[in-house]
């Protein structure tokens, strides 16, 4: 095996040459970049944003493998480690940023926890084999990439003690949407994990893992958003809008402070145009 | 306004299972579409109608396959629930 100090340089390279084929991923990591900076980046760090998403690949590889993975937790994340310690039938919302794939693994290791991943199947989802091997039963991933049968494995995991984890931030595969304030514009983000809160009685904590060194992350959470039996909808889903938008203001602060970390190389999350109130449909039924 | 006292129940279910406040029970078409076209109901209302079905009526849809089977139309619901409940609710519900 190479050591770090030869095998960097040979992974940057790697990158380089995948970001030269890559002109509608560059041209996003462009756009976002343009936001979270205020001004058009560099070409250096549009590689920077790159090589910083190679890196969370690589570190997802080691963990799979077994390497150990080190996380603190920052302020406000008590009830996400009291769901650690104690379990318990939430729902955890999480993001394409920095480490946040990694926490999926940690939470494997606690060996009380069964856990359900969503996910959307790509090329690189290999990883994700290795550690539903690696942790057995206790950790499963529920691919989304055929939305009916989707909700129907949701169904299944919500009726058993597992957690289930899913992304907040892509609204291709999304039921519900609605619009918040993020990096200077009202901006459509997935708001379904809080119609399942609803619909399951389970409560919401969104999470992710920003990385602090080598093998190593703080967790940041929010609170737990609670459902209320008999609760209006509408009262509902505004509660459960305000509990997002919170987050959203944290993720954003976050991101200024270490703008590589944001791994969509996607279009930015589309403006929104109207927004439906609270407690409506938003977004492209399915 | 439907004599079929199970069809009458279900649509005042899907009303207020799903909040459709501005769709009073009696105009829906029992035969039409409940998903996509129809009520226009999508996948996550389906969900949050299959719970409450299988909360409701004590039967299991465990498929995707009979989901949609099940939420053809408010009659197929309802021909959906007699089969799955062995015929104990066809009289009266």
């Amino acid at each position: 095996m190479l050591p770090e100090r030869l095998y960097k340089p040979l992974r940057a390279l790697g990158t380089l040459i995948a970001m030269t084929r890559m002109p509608a991923e560059r041209r996003h990591s462009r756009d976002y970049l343009s936001l979270v900076l205020g001004r058009r980046p560099a070409w250096r760090e549009v590689f920077r944003h790159f090589f910083a998403f190679e890196e969370m690949l690589m570190g997802r590889l080691r963990v799979a493998d077994g390497r150990d993975y080190r996380t603190t937790y920052g302020p406000g994340t008590a009830d996400f480690k009291a769901w650690l310690e104690n379990g318990g039938r939430v729902l955890i919302g999480s993001f394409h940023v920095g480490a946040s794939d990694l926490q999926g693994c940690q939470i494997g290791g606690y060996e009380h926890l069964a856990v359900r991943i969503v996910r959307q199947r790509v090329g690189n989802s290999h990883d994700t084999d290795k550690l539903a091997e690696r942790f057995g039963g206790r950790l499963q991933f529920i691919w989304i990439n055929e939305p009916r049968e989707a909700l129907h494995a949701l169904k299944a995991a919500a009726d058993s003690p597992a957690a289930i984890v899913m992304h907040c931030d892509r609204v291709e595969f999304s039921a519900r949407t609605a619009a918040f304030e993020f990096l200077g514009a009202r901006r459509l983000f997935p708001v379904t994990i809080y119609n399942l809160a609803l619909i399951f009685h389970r409560p919401v904590i969104l999470a992710v893992g920003m990385p602090s060194g080598p093998a190593a992350a703080v967790l940041h959470a929010s609170p737990r958003f609670e459902p209320v039996e008999g609760e209006p909808r509408a009262a509902a889903m505004r509660r459960a809008h305000a509990h997002f938008q919170d987050f959203l203001r944290k993720l954003e602060t976050l991101l200024r402070a270490d703008p590589w970390q944001w791994f969509n190389f996607i279009p930015m999350n589309p403006a929104a145009e109207v927004e439906p109130a609270a407690g409506e449909k938003g977004g492209k039924p399915q | 306004m439907s004599s079929d006292p199970l069809i009458t129940r279900l649509k005042h279910l899907i009303v207020e299972t799903l909040n459709l406040e501005d769709i009073p029970p009696d105009e829906i078409d029992e035969t039409a579409p409940l998903i996509g076209s129809g009520l226009a109901l999508d996948s996550i209302d389906a969900l949050e109608l299959v719970v409450k079905l299988e909360k409701e009526f004590g039967i299991k849809i465990s498929s995707s396959e009979e989901s949609k089977a099940a939420l053809a139309s408010v009659k197929a619901l309802a021909d959906f629930i007699r089969e799955r409940s062995g015929g104990t609710l066809s009289s009266g519900v």
